[in-house]
C-alpha cells in the first residue's frame, strides 16, 4: 500500500503541471503552423527581414505584457498602459530635447512609470477601488496629462544613443528583440521561482487565503501594478527609439493589444494562473497576425475589426479551458 | 488520564481560565475553564449556540474575549491576532482550509514562509526543491500520501486538500491544532484517514481540540470531551468514564441527571 503511493509520487513529481506545458506546446504549434500557412499565401512573409521586422515590432508589446500576466494573473487589469506610455514618452522626450542626459531622461521616464503605477496599486489596493474602474479612470486622466503637456505637438529627434535602442542590431539582432527578450526572461524567473511571483499567483488564486497565511498582499498589489508602470515606461522607450517620435496619442488602443497577448498565452482572465512564455508567444502571434494583414493589403480598419474577433475569441477558449476547472467557477463568482 | 478540568500541569499545554464573551446581552461564553493536555484529543461539544466557535475564536486570536485568561506552561498568552495565536503554537484549521486553489501542494504548505536560495550572491529564488521535500518529508512523518505534489490543489479530494492544510499547521511546529469540524463534507473512507492522521499527531505529541456534531467520531479519536451549554462548560469527562447517552443529556439538559 505504502510502496505504492510512493511509487506513484515519483512517477508524478518533476511533470510540472501538464495542463500548462500543453497550452504552451499547443500555442508553439499554432505559432508556426500560421507561419507555414501565411509563406503559402506570401513568401516574402519569411524573409528573414520581415522575420525581424515582426520581432521588432512586436517588441515593445511583448514587454508591457510580460508585467500585464501579472497583473492578469493578480485578478487585477491594467486598462491604462496605452495612456502612461504616452505621458511618460512626452515627458521624456521633451526632457532629453530640451537638454536633459539621455540617461537621466530615460531615469526620469522609468521612475515616472513605477511612481504612477505604485499609484494606481495604491488606489486598488488600499483604497479599494476594483481595478477596471481605476485603470479607466486612470487612462483618461493621464492620456489628458499627457496632451496639456505636449500642447498636442509631434515631438522628434532622438539622440543616436537612444535610437539605437530601438534601431540598432547587436551581432545582427534587433536590439529591441534582446531587450524584450531579457524581460521575458527577467519576468519568467520573477513569475515562477521568486518569492513575490508566488504571492501575485496567491493574491489571484485567494487572496483572502493568502492573507491569512501572511502574505502582505496590499504590499504585492501595489508593487505589481508598479512593476507594470515600470515596464510600460520601458517599452515606450523601446517605442519612441525606433520610431524616433512620439505624441499625445500614442499607444491609443494598445492595452487591448497587450490584455489579448495575455489572454491568448493562457493566463486566466480569473486570476492565479499565468505563463509569460505563452504570453510572449501570445504576443508574436498578434504582430504576425498584423504583419501579414499588412502584407495581403488587408484595410487598417477591417483590421481592427479582426483583432477585436480575435480577443473575443481567445478569452471564449479560455472560458471554455476553466470550465474544466471546477473550483474555478467559484472564483468567477466571486468576482473582483 | 486525568478527569475535570484540572490536570497535574506538568504535561498540560494550555490552560483556559474564567474564559467570558458577551455579545450585547447575550452571554456567548460565561466563565469557562478547562486544560488541555500534551497530547491528547480533546472533542468540544453542544449543540448551535453552546458557546464553541466562541471559544475557538479566542483560542484562534480572531477574537479576544471580554475577560479571563489564557495561559501556556503558566505563561499568560496575549491571543489578540491569529498571528498571536501562531507565535504561541496554537494553529487552527477553519472549515474554509484557506488554500490557494491554483497552487500546488508544496506551494501551499510554504505558502507565507518560503524557503528560499541565493542565485549569483545577491538574487534570493524559491527552493522549490527543498520545499517539495519537505513536504514529502511531513507527510510520510504523518503518514500522508499525496500523489499530485504538482497538481494545484483544486484537483485534489476534500480530505486531500485537509490534509495539505493540516500540513501547513505541522510546518510551523504547533504544539495545540484546533479543528472545526474535520470530518464533514468528507467521504467514509476520507473521513477514516483524517482520524487516523489526528492519532497519528496525538502520537506526535500534539495536542487537537476538535469540534464535532458527530458524536461517533468523537467517541472515535478524542480522550476527553468538553461539554458546552449556553456558554457555561457543563463538564469535562474522559471518554473511558462515560457513553454516548450521557454526553447527550449533557448536551440537552445540561447535566446526566
Amino acid at each position: 500500500m505504502s510502496n505504492n503511493n510512493a511509487s506513484v509520487v515519483s512517477k508524478t513529481v518533476g511533470h510540472a503541471d501538464r495542463r500548462w506545458l500543453f497550452h504552451g506546446l499547443g500555442l508553439t504549434v499554432v505559432v508556426i503552423v500560421l507561419a507555414i500557412i501565411f509563406t503559402l499565401i506570401n513568401p516574402r512573409f519569411a524573409t528573414i527581414n520581415n522575420l525581424a521586422n515582426v520581432l521588432t515590432q512586436a517588441s515593445h508589446i511583448i514587454i508591457i505584457s510580460v508585467a500585464m500576466t501579472f497583473v492578469i494573473t493578480s485578478a487585477g487589469i491594467d486598462l491604462s498602459v496605452g495612456s502612461l506610455v504616452a505621458l511618460v514618452t512626452v515627458i521624456g522626450f521633451a526632457l532629453i530635447k530640451s537638454g536633459l542626459n539621455p540617461a537621466l531622461g530615460v531615469l526620469v521616464m522609468f521612475v515616472l512609470g513605477a511612481g504612477i503605477g505604485c499609484f494606481t496599486g495604491v488606489l486598488i489596493a488600499l483604497v479599494k477601488i476594483p481595478p477596471f474602474i481605476t485603470t479607466l479612470g486612470m487612462m483618461v486622466s493621464l492620456r489628458g496629462l499627457a496632451l496639456l503637456h505636449s500642447a498636442g505637438n509631434m515631438l522628434y529627434g532622438l539622440p543616436p544613443s537612444l535610437t539605437w535602442l530601438g534601431q540598432g542590431k547587436l551581432f545582427g539582432v534587433p536590439v529591441p528583440v534582446i531587450i524584450a527578450l531579457a524581460t521575458a526572461l527577467f519576468g519568467a524567473w520573477l513569475f515562477n521561482h521568486t518569492k513575490f511571483g508566488l504571492h501575485v499567483r496567491a493574491i489571484g488564486g485567494n487572496r483572502e487565503a493568502a492573507r491569512l497565511a501572511g502574505v502582505p498582499v496590499n504590499l504585492i498589489e501595489i508593487l505589481v501594478y508598479g512593476f507594470m508602470g515600470l515596464l510600460a515606461a520601458l517599452g515606450g522607450l523601446i517605442m519612441i527609439a525606433r520610431i524616433d517620435s512620439t505624441q499625445a496619442t500614442i499607444g491609443t488602443g494598445m492595452e487591448i493589444h497587450i490584455i489579448a497577448a495575455v489572454i491568448i498565452g493562457g493566463t486566466s482572465l480569473f486570476g492565479g494562473r499565468g505563463s509569460i512564455y505563452g504570453t510572449v508567444l501570445g504576443a508574436i502571434l498578434l504582430a504576425m497576425m498584423t504583419n501579414a494583414l499588412v502584407i495581403a493589403g488587408v484595410d487598417h480598419f477591417w483590421q481592427l475589426v479582426i483583432m477585436g474577433f480575435i480577443v473575443l475569441l481567445a478569452v471564449a477558449i479560455g472560458n471554455l479551458r476553466e470550465s474544466r476547472f471546477p473550483a474555478l467557477a467559484t472564483l468567477k463568482r466571486r468576482g473582483r | 488520564m486525568n478527569v475535570e478540568g484540572s490536570t497535574d500541569g506538568a504535561s498540560e499545554v494550555l490552560r483556559v481560565n474564567n474564559l467570558s464573551k458577551n455579545y450585547g446581552g447575550l452571554k456567548a461564553l460565561d466563565s469557562v475553564s478547562f486544560a488541555v493536555n500534551r497530547g491528547e484529543v480533546l472533542a468540544l461539544v453542544g449543540d448551535n449556540g453552546a458557546g464553541k466557535s466562541t471559544l475557538v475564536k479566542a483560542l484562534s486570536g480572531a477574537q479576544p474575549p471580554d475577560s479571563g485568561s489564557i495561559e501556556s506552561g503558566g505563561q499568560p498568552l496575549q491571543l489578540r491576532t491569529p498571528r498571536d495565536a501562531d507565535a504561541a503554537g496554537i494553529g487552527c484549521l477553519h472549515q474554509g482550509l484557506g488554500l490557494v486553489d491554483s497552487l500546488n501542494v508544496p506551494e501551499n504548505v510554504f505558502l507565507g514562509r518560503e524557503l528560499q536560495i541565493k542565485r549569483l550572491g545577491f538574487l534570493r529564488q524559491l527552493d522549490h526543491a527543498s520545499m517539495r521535500a519537505k513536504t514529502i518529508e511531513l507527510l510520510e512523518r504523518f503518514g500522508i500520501h499525496l500523489p499530485l505534489l504538482n497538481e494545484p490543489v483544486v484537483r485534489l479530494s476534500g480530505g486531500q486538500r485537509q490534509t495539505i492544510a493540516i500540513s501547513r499547521l505541522l510546518l510551523q511546529d504547533v504544539s495545540v491544532v484546533i479543528m472545526d469540524e474535520p470530518m464533514a463534507a468528507l467521504g467514509v473512507e476520507e473521513g477514516r484517514r483524517v482520524l487516523e492522521l489526528v492519532s497519528n499527531m496525538r502520537d506526535q505529541g500534539i495536542s487537537i481540540i476538535v469540534i464535532s456534531h458527530n458524536l461517533e467520531h468523537v467517541f472515535q479519536i478524542a480522550d476527553r470531551i468538553a461539554v458546552l451549554k449556553n456558554g457555561q462548560l457543563v463538564d469535562v469527562v474522559a471518554i473511558a468514564d462515560t457513553t454516548r447517552d450521557a454526553v447527550v443529556k449533557m448536551i440537552t439538559f445540561g447535566s446526566t441527571h
